[in-house]
């Protein structure tokens, strides 16, 4: 039922909003959460329970519980108790056969004797009926259904920084913000609710002196230059150096502060009494988050079960609603000498109470889907319910205020040291870390006033350790009373007393757990599963707690906490995906390869062109085609995106010498040199091409995905070694290209006033000229094996130099090349590819380098392991081999076994079909054994057959090498 | 996320960085057993506890040793290398 | 048709907009304006191409030394820049890289001058953008984890970082109402920064522009 206008409520009456549930239209109002509104209809009935179906309504109210858990249509694991109403929601609830009225599955909690505690692990065991067993779960469990044809949604992330965030937006958060600003800091705050003001909005909201302090500190925070708000956000988790994700409901932002305040409040917690999960049966402060934020009447006629001031506050503030208190319980049997304000006024105002009482069960009404009574009975020392002198009170609704477990997730994640404290019967922060700050319920202060210097405490100190201002001193006067019961447990014999509604744990499973000897806190909750429902325990962790330790004659210090791990509250994939950047690198002709009808392909973070596409022709026909032009007249390729780098300095030689295994001291100016690296270890990292242009500077290239690697530890390196030479990285500073063919020096010399002739620019060498007038460095290398030269200019004129030398080639059908035809060309000649034909473990030795191992100089990287290597029996080696020249059949591929005797002997790394040879080719590496050439090898392929190959030696085309290079 | 502090370019989150691992003297190789130089190559040391590592802050290419507790997970000194490990 | 003039990394994706294009062909190929909503964008969130400015740098112990007796005031401070006379800009960039831009007579007298001991020459071929506008400081929010009131505090400041994923230097420009920012790139990432920001800006309201809307 809806109450007249509420001072401060959260609805908009003006407007009203239409919604369905369960296929029946209902109304609210802009402010309402789904299940404000439908209690506003009197629909207690709002979920299933998750193992026994029973029927389930608003218990916290605060999202520490998913009794109320639904599905829209677009949307799964809608929590109805805090989701906004949004007109046009057409919702349902989960978990149910046959709707949420007449839930057919809720036969099952007949049978919860043959389902106790850890019975899935017991009961599903026989291998044959598992697949039936396994059809049924699937049937019969899960919380929602997902619609594959949602669309995908990406959602910004943002950074955010801030001097002090404070979590939580209640009375000592808002104390604790004011507190920090006055000192100078920029604060940050954070609430998950709509509005700020946490409890103090609706706890003791009709004492008017209250509520003015309320309407005051909220006024000031909002004022404040210096303080910043954000609603409906909350803290999902604490990650390193104040690093915490505020996730709300479209955006994530990833905050980092100088220092924080957690004032995260505490847990509500029930009492566990038979029918305790009756709908009707709600925390206090559940009931009057109802009546202040939506002005909805929680139910007719209440009983409050207490331990504290709080739940005399609750009893008063529904008086105040016009709700019919039949009775107060309170759990004590005697306050202290002086009752507090709460108690005298419930007192004053005639309302019975029964001191020394607990609720024994509650009794559903005539449907059996909501309390119609509750039993109350003397409670006697030991905590049972006395049987003699029970009394039934009718009532629509039970209230319980028996206590708080602090909401201290956060902490924890940030290695705060919790103790027991036993004044107030709950965990409070023992050690804090560094910059991080607690403050009012979650630090074990209760009381209003308490609370507000609490903050005014907390405030302060972090501001001050942000840098701004100095610490204030200020003392917090400790409880008066007690505010939490440490026993409100009511054991009966039928069961259905809950401790964790998520789970459907009764109290009967936590005795059942621990005979079975799961008797430690991490035991016990994977056995019984407490703690790990949607809700994650806030509601059941500290009971589960206390029945553990009493179990176990322990003390709640002993028994310690479960990890408590982000997320807060489950966060939607789109808003932890964000807008995904993937970071891409193209050199400077990537709209040429598009205008030549690339396919692209990515290597590392760069696109280059596999191949480019012809009309008509196939990728393999593309491919063979650009092969045959470098090989017959003249192709370009792009090899832009390999590293460039070079090092200056009387010293540079030197450092070459220590990185390479190859000498560079003794290279002449104007020459190049094959260059491979090596790890400490002797393996192959990357294998590139020295150029020096002067004695004291080499230009140098490494393998594209090996750039950034080599250049950062070739920096470290000098780091430590502190040689008198300098390193820079031109990678994305120079456009390259590889001019290969037979025409390629006739083509080149139409740009070029340099001698291209033999004697004056020979084989690997290096020479500066300017190439269609722009300034290039140019090398003649041999990777394809055909006459050709690398050409490096800077990146802004690359277009310019490919347009000129398609322009100077087109006589001689200059075709560009991509990556493939690259490959194939290489594997002609035999030509290894590093992390292709090499793996994590090859050394030089392994694959015919050895004459570019230079043992005699002084040091250089992976020198000793070598020498090691060298010194020990072989273990495999890479050699050319190919099929016969009449192979039809399905080739090999890569990675395909070398067989022998039965045995693993080797595996193949490159095979392709050379048109060159006219047979497929490859490298392989094969035990010594196999070694020689003429061997017959046998590979494996995919279908476990046989293919024959033969040892032959590389190159396979142009053996001699006599088309890259003089003949004299 | 963590934050590391770069000592050219100051406090930054832990992603603009690439650590190198602990700083390990190179025995000579020239005379060390292979034994020793297997160790020196292969092995690490994993105990927890106070350690020297070399670390790069990869936007600017600064590379530096940090001391970091790794029981702890508190970074404890960075400084630029100077020649000598401190 | 062969282009003679250098191009920016980011010029195809120029060329796709249409602009209207610089005509003198004694300065560097720039976009002068997108259209004539251009000023109307860069007052909430414009992204201009600077690629096309003359740079020069170069590294080592000994090039503070080297280009002050160039002629060139250098920043004192690591990480730190200052404008030149001819209203480019010096940046010292970490503690012993420089970069000169916007000044052609001195770049071309640093390409053209003998390296000295301890000085590496760096050529640069950067992406470099202009970013201006009220709503600035929503995109850096979204792609740099770097608190930029720090810039703000300390206007001569150069911060070497990442934006999205790619190494960037950036420094402020602000001296009129609106934040504004330079930043500089590898230019092989040049295409894909620029539409990633491009992105963001004109969801924020904003998007490209030409040179002479930049604030």
């Amino acid at each position: 039922m809806r109450l007249p206008p509420v001072h401060g409520e959260w609805i908009d009456r003006s407007k009203i909003i239409t919604f369905t549930f369960e296929g029946k239209t209902y109304t609210g109002h802009p402010g309402d959460s789904i299940t404000s509104a439908l209690w506003a209809a009197d629909i207690r009935v709002l979920g299933r329970s998750f193992k026994y179906h029973r029927p389930r309504g608003v218990l916290t109210m605060a999202n520490h519980d998913v009794n109320a858990l639904m599905q829209s249509t677009e949307r799964l694991n809608v929590r109805a108790d805090v989701t906004p109403l949004v007109d046009g929601m057409a919702l349902t609830a989960v978990n149910t056969f046959g709707g949420l009225q007449s839930d057919k599955a809720s036969i099952l909690g007949a049978f919860s004797r043959f389902m106790p505690v850890g019975f899935y692990y017991k009961a599903f065991y026989t291998k044959q009926l598992f697949p039936m067993w396994e059809r049924m779960f699937r049937t019969l469990t899960g919380l929602g259904k997902v619609d594959f044809s949602s669309p995908r949604v990406r959602t910004p992330k943002n950074y955010g920084f801030c001097d002090v965030l404070v979590i939580g937006a209640g009375p000592s958060g808002l104390a604790a913000a004011l507190a920090a600003a006055a000192q100078g800091a920029e604060v940050l705050i954070v609430d998950e609710n709509a509005r700020v003001g946490g409890s103090a909005g609706y706890i003791g909201c009709t004492d008017s002196e209250r509520a003015e302090l309320h309407a005051a500190q909220l006024s000031e925070v909002q004022a404040h230059p210096r303080i910043r708000i954000m609603t409906s956000t909350y803290a999902a988790g604490y990650y390193a150096d104040h690093w915490i994700p505020l996730v709300a409901s479209d955006v994530m932002t990833k905050m980092r502060a100088q220092s924080i305040v957690v004032a995260t409040g505490a847990y509500e917690q029930p009492s566990v009494f038979r029918n305790n999960d009756l709908p009707g049966i709600m925390m206090a402060s559940g009931a009057q988050r109802l009546m202040h934020r939506y002005a909805v009447k929680p139910m007719q006629k209440v009983v409050v079960l207490t331990a504290n001031a709080d739940g005399y506050r609750a009893a008063l503030d529904l008086a105040a609603f016009g709700v019919e208190v039949a009775a107060v319980v309170d759990l004590r049997a005697q306050t202290k000498i002086d009752p507090s304000e709460s108690e005298s006024q419930v007192n004053a105002k005639g309302m019975r109470i029964l001191k020394g009482h607990c609720i024994a069960e509650a009794i559903a009404g005539k449907q059996g889907k909501s309390v119609a009574a509750v039993v109350v009975a003397r409670l006697s020392a030991s905590g049972e319910a006395e049987v003699a002198g029970q009394e039934t009170i009718a009532c629509d609704g039970l209230v319980m205020s028996v206590g708080w477990a602090p909401t201290a997730n956060l902490l924890y994640q940030a290695g705060t040291r919790m103790r027991y404290e036993k004044s107030v019967e709950q965990f409070v922060p023992d050690v804090l870390p560094a910059g991080v700050f607690a403050c009012g319920r979650v630090n074990g202060v209760h009381t209003l006033t308490a609370r507000h210097a609490d903050g005014r405490r907390a405030g302060s100190m972090a501001a001050a350790h942000a840098g701004f201002g100095v610490a204030e001193l200020i003392e917090v006067a400790a409880e008066s009373e007690c505010p939490t019961h440490p026993w409100p447990i009511i054991s009966h014999s039928s069961g259905k007393n809950f401790v964790d509604f998520d789970e459907d744990l009764q109290l009967i499973d936590f005795h059942n757990a621990v005979q079975e000897g799961f008797d430690n806190i991490e035991l016990l909750k994977r056995f019984s599963t407490v703690g790990m429902g949607p809700s994650q325990g806030k509601h059941s962790n500290m009971i589960a707690l206390r029945i553990l330790a009493r179990l176990t004659n322990k003390e709640p210090q002993q028994v310690g906490t479960t990890t408590a791990r982000p997320f807060f509250h489950p966060v939607p994939m789109s808003l932890l995906g964000g807008r995904g950047f993937t970071p891409e690198r193209r050199t400077p002709l990537h709209a040429k390869h598009d205008a030549h009808g690339a396919c692209w392909m990515p290597a590392g973070v760069w696109q280059r062109p596999e191949y480019y596409r012809v009309e008509g022709q196939s990728r393999l026909e593309c491919i063979h085609g650009e092969v045959a032009a470098v090989r017959t007249s003249i192709g370009i390729i792009d090899v832009g995106t390999l590293g460039k780098l070079e090092v200056i300095g009387p010293q540079a030689a030197e450092f070459l010498d220590r990185v390479y295994i190859s000498k560079y001291a003794n290279l002449k100016v104007g020459m190049t040199r094959y260059a491979v690296m090596c790890d400490e270890s002797g393996v192959i990292i990357d294998d590139g091409v020295v150029g020096r242009l002067a004695e004291d500077h080499f230009y140098f290239t490494t393998t594209t995905s090996g750039a950034a690697t080599i250049y950062r530890e070739l920096s470290r390196l000098n780091t430590m070694w502190g040689l008198d030479c300098g390193i820079v990285n031109h990678t994305g500073a120079f456009a390259a290209v590889n001019l290969a063919g037979p025409r390629s020096r006739e083509v080149l010399g139409t740009l070029t006033d340099t001698d291209l002739s033999s004697g004056a620019f020979p084989y690997l060498a290096l020479r500066e000229a300017k190439v269609a007038g722009i300034p290039a460095r140019l090398m003649r290398v041999g990777f394809v094996g055909e006459w050709g030269y690398e050409i490096h200019v800077p990146a802004n004129q690359g277009v310019a130099l490919w347009e000129a030398l398609m322009a100077a080639g087109q006589q001689f059908g200059i075709r560009p090349f991509g990556v493939e035809a690259q490959r194939l060309l290489r594997l002609e000649k035999g030509h290894i590819i590093i992390s292709q034909d090499t793996d994590g473990l090859t050394s030089p030795l392994e694959v015919n380098l050895d004459w570019a191992l230079k043992m005699d100089k002084p040091f250089f990287v992976g020198q000793r392991s070598l020498k090691i290597i060298a010194s020990k029996e072989r273990k495999q080696q890479l050699v050319g081999f190919e099929l016969a020249a009449d192979f039809s059949g399905t080739a090999p591929l890569e990675c395909h076994l070398v067989i022998h005797k039965g045995e693993i002997s080797g595996r193949v790394t490159s095979i392709a079909y050379s048109p060159n040879v006219g047979r497929n080719i490859g490298m392989a590496f094969v035990t010594p054994e196999l070694a020689k050439q003429g061997t017959q090898i046998a590979i494996r392929i995919t279908n476990g057959s046989e293919v024959k190959a033969t040892v032959v030696r590389t190159p396979f085309y142009d053996p001699e090498n006599l088309k890259q290079k003089e003949t004299t | 996320m963590k934050i590391m502090t770069c000592p050219i370019n100051g406090a930054r989150p832990v992603s603009e960085f690439f650590c190198w691992g602990e700083i390990r003297p190179m025995p000579d190789p020239d005379t060390c057993s292979d034994d020793e130089w297997a160790a020196y190559v292969f092995n690490r040391n994993g105990a927890p506890g106070v350690k020297k590592e070399w670390w790069c802050h990869t936007a600017s290419n600064t590379w530096f040793i940090a001391e970091r507790d790794t029981e702890k997970d508190v970074v404890l000194n960075t400084y630029l290398f100077e020649g000598e490990i401190r | 048709m062969i282009s003679s003039q250098p191009l920016s990394p980011i010029h195809g994706l120029l060329e796709a907009m249409h602009p209207l294009w610089s005509s003198e062909t004694s300065e560097a190929k720039r976009v002068i304006r997108i259209d004539q909503r251009d000023e109307e964008r860069a007052a909430i969130l414009g992204l201009a191409d600077l690629s096309h400015q003359n740079r020069a740098g170069a590294k080592g112990r000994g090039t503070a030394e080297w280009l002050s007796k160039l002629g060139v005031t250098i920043p004192s401070q690591a990480n730190s820049w200052c404008p030149l006379p001819s209203g480019g800009l010096v940046a010292r960039l970490g503690n012993t890289e420089f970069l000169v831009e916007n000044d052609a007579t001195l770049v071309e007298k640093i390409m053209q001058t003998q390296r000295a001991p301890g000085v590496y020459p760096v050529l640069h071929q950067d992406a470099a953008f202009g970013l201006c506008g009220a709503r600035v400081n929503e995109l850096l929010l979204q792609t740099c984890n770097i608190d930029f009131r720090m810039l703000d505090a300390q206007p001569s400041k150069v911060v070497l970082t990442s934006i999205a994923g790619v190494g960037i230097t950036i420094l402020s420009k602000t001296n009129g109402k609106y934040p504004s920012y330079r930043i500089w790139c590898d230019g092989t990432y040049g295409i894909y920064l620029w539409e990633t920001l491009a992105e963001i800006a004109t969801e924020l309201g904003g998007g490209c522009i030409g040179v002479d809307a930049v604030q």
